[in-house]
């Protein structure tokens, strides 16, 4: 295995080269602006990959590579992976003959692979797109680092409260004001009593239960300091680190009995069976309860994580956000670049939404009129933070955040006694990584 | 004396026909470079790997760690001891409980038992799945929404933890890679019990040898080779152990296994060398037992 990788950085190194030399003279001719790269574009293949998403993912994917096609002139061939293999591989993908385009996360995930080399600067995209996307999404997708953006935003979704209005209604609350850690307890401890779960979790997979760590650290302690922790410039030994599993551990007792055996399709599961008071996720799993029934979709409902610390409010939510990005060992970067921009752009936003994408867009050209209840609501709960994490395992490095912090949560949940001694575990293996 | 064995050799190796030499060059030379290309060079570039830090994706980044891998794994890291605890409970289980069995039921089948076709087909037929897809289907069987928690009537709410439950997960996965392990070592030793002469035990039955004096002093050292490769290959099986455990689990968390704990640091996103440096563990552990069983092959072939 380390054999192949060296063969294929050797050749990543002679091939980065070269592309690096197309990539200039290909970047020339688009800064002389998009008219005139069109031209150049017509009559060349572009590549994109759909990470995931089926049936309704390459409709997506086709409506919008046609409209590029109708533009450009430039045929694109499109084909879908499986999103896991693809995040798993994703280092050897782009070392070897990637597509020269193709949807991916921002964070870390960008970040790292950018700095390294193996995804296209997209500073003059961004740029010419400026108009249509906030200054907000714009940050996000630039890398601390290097201050350049290795992908285009272009979707995102909140990590928040999800339970069912008539739940909620049947235990004597009110179910559009659940905004206190009160109302939050008590709508726990009704359901309980119920002989319900109060706060349903699963954590077999290991990063689930990162999106409550994430949003109690970020209520007790703040943005700032969730950030600096994840960075190394906070200590997860910190009395502060420590009140935020203290919080945590809180919500145990209303935990399911099974956590460890459950992953997030197991907690979507719960709420879609009415077995559960409330849970943490990300909104993505709403099409399912809109798959299963209108009802079941019109009891849905999203609320912010609510209040602990005054001081920080709801000010703080994980909202991932996706987005293109254009591989820079790609046969046609400058085919990619265009295409990704396309994908960015309010005319491409235009035509995925036309074929079925629910998604929310951050451009300011979206149109959100034509919103649902809910999805209304998903705005509301957006609006509502004023800074945006993008998941624990995208705002810390990979080799920290997966192998290290998810195994911690995990044992943490499991014997939550033991918490000093797993907290000095994760900062001694954080002072023993590698600076880079 | 030195020049006459020069002469020796020369003249043995004109005698090889052309054909002789291709064959030769064909069927050791070709696997041995294929071997030395697949297997040594990598064995080696991860050993130098463990002690580094690399990504995995610029050679320029690699940078020497000297063994603070190691020690990170062997100070700091709890998984590392779950893990070996996990594989050493494993290995016990393997080694006390599921040959013993293969092998008690091998020597009863050979016995000739009533039924004993119908048995032999039934304990081998797991050998024929892979551990993978025996972790599919149990995964289907038992976890939460799976077929058993519905025969008992649990829904995912109040299913049973199984999987994740530290008190009941490592014997309910033992005794699902036994369920494979007992009919691959029973078929094993059956071909060797097939191999012993008939006549032996005969005689020893004529002497008035009872059963068990039969077993433990005719056919227990008339199988020696087979018993040896038996053992080695126990002991493969339970430290290499993985595929059964990452289906199931997809992560190496809840269960660590050592080998689950190479891929996650030197696969994906989690990359670091220090999968590299729990490879090097993993492969210590295993070659005590690689030598013997090349040793004892060694030895069966220049018998």
């Amino acid at each position: 295995m380390s054999e192949e990788k060296n063969i294929v950085s050797r050749r990543s190194v002679l091939k980065g080269a070269a592309v690096g030399g197309a990539a200039l003279a290909a970047g020339s001719s688009l800064s002389a602006g998009t008219a005139s790269a069109a031209t150049r574009l017509k009559g060349s293949t572009v590549k994109w990959t759909t990470r995931g998403g089926g049936a309704t993912g390459d409709a997506i994917a086709k409506a919008v590579n046609d409209a590029f096609t109708k533009k450009t002139g430039a045929k694109v061939v499109a084909q879908q992976v499986n999103s896991d293999d693809f995040q798993n591989n994703f280092a050897q993908i782009m070392q070897g003959s990637p597509d020269d385009a193709f949807g991916w996360m921002a964070g870390y995930r960008s970040n790292h692979f950018g700095e390294r080399g193996l995804l296209a600067d997209l500073t003059r995209e961004i740029g010419r797109l400026k108009g249509s996307l906030p200054t907000a999404a714009i940050k996000g997708a630039t890398s601390p680092v290097s201050k350049k953006p290795y992908i285009l935003p272009t979707t995102y979704y909140p990590w928040a409260l999800h339970y069912r209005k008539s739940m909620v209604k049947e235990i004597g609350m009110n179910p559009e004001k659940i905004d206190t850690w009160d109302d939050f307890v008590k709508l726990m401890t009704l359901t309980q009593k119920k002989g319900l779960v109060g706060y349903s979790l699963g954590a077999k997979g290991g990063w689930e239960a990162m999106g409550t760590f994430d949003v109690l650290n970020a209520r007790v302690n703040g943005y700032k300091y969730h950030i600096d922790l994840l960075n190394g410039r906070a200590k997860w030994t910190d009395a502060r680190t420590k009140e935020t599993f203290k919080y945590f551990a809180e919500l145990i007792p209303f935990m399911n009995a099974n956590v460890m055996d459950i992953s997030w399709d197991g907690m979507r599961d719960l709420l879609l069976q009415k077995k559960t008071g409330a849970m943490l996720m990300g909104s993505w799993f709403a099409n399912d309860f809109k798959a299963k029934s209108q009802a079941d979709y019109d009891d849905l409902w999203v609320v912010p994580f609510p209040q602990i610390n005054p001081k920080f409010g709801i000010d703080t939510i994980d909202a991932p956000l996706d987005g293109i990005s254009v591989a820079a060992n790609g046969k046609n970067v400058a085919g990619g670049k265009a295409l990704a921009e396309f994908w960015a752009s309010p005319e491409g936003i235009a035509q995925a939404v036309k074929a079925g994408d629910t998604n929310i867009y951050v451009s300011k050209s979206f149109d959100t009129s034509s919103y649902d209840s809910f999805n209304k609501q998903k705005l509301a709960v957006l609006a509502a933070a004023k800074n945006i994490m993008f998941f624990l395992d995208r705002d810390a490095r990979g080799d920290f955040a997966g192998p290290i912090v998810g195994p911690a949560i995990q044992n943490f949940i499991k014997k939550p006694s033991d918490i000093n001694k797993i907290l000095e575990n994760v900062q001694a293996q954080w002072d023993a990584l590698p600076k880079n | 004396m030195k020049s006459a064995a020069t002469v020796q050799k020369k003249r043995s190796r004109r005698s090889l026909s052309k054909t002789d030499r291709f064959t030769l060059v064909t069927f050791v030379g070709i696997p041995t470079l294929l071997q030395i290309i697949l297997l040594w060079v990598p064995a080696v570039v991860t050993i130098i790997l463990s002690f580094t830090y690399w990504n995995g994706i610029r050679l320029k980044d690699i940078q020497w760690a000297g063994i603070q891998n190691y020690k990170n794994i062997f100070v700091n890291n709890p998984l590392f001891y779950q893990a070996l605890k996990n594989n050493t409970i494993w290995l016990a289980f393997f080694v006390l409980i599921a040959t013993p069995l293969g092998i008690l039921l091998a020597y009863q089948i050979d016995r000739g038992i009533k039924g004993h076709a119908f048995y032999e087909s039934i304990y081998y037929l797991p050998v024929v799945l892979s551990l993978a897809v025996i972790g599919i289907i149990w995964n289907f069987m038992l976890q939460p929404g799976g077929f058993v928690q519905g025969l008992m009537g649990r829904d995912i709410g109040n299913a049973i933890s199984i999987w994740g439950n530290p008190k009941i997960n490592t014997w309910v996965i033992l005794g699902i890679a036994s369920w494979r392990h007992i009919g691959y070592i029973m078929l094993l030793y059956l071909s060797g019990l097939k191999s012993v002469d008939p006549a032996l035990k005969e005689a020893a039955a004529i002497d008035g040898a009872t059963d068990w004096e039969i077993f433990r002093k005719i056919i227990l050292p008339t199988m020696k080779p087979v018993n040896i490769i038996i053992v080695v290959i126990t002991l493969i099986e339970s430290l290499r152990a993985f595929d059964l455990v990452y289906i199931i689990y997809g992560s190496p968390t809840i269960f660590p296994l050592l080998n689950l704990l190479v891929f996650q640091n030197f696969a994906g996103q989690g990359i670091s060398m220090k999968g590299a440096a729990y490879a090097v563990i993993l492969l210590l552990l295993c070659i005590v037992p690689i030598i013997t069983y090349l040793r004892i092959s060694f030895q069966e072939d220049i018998k």
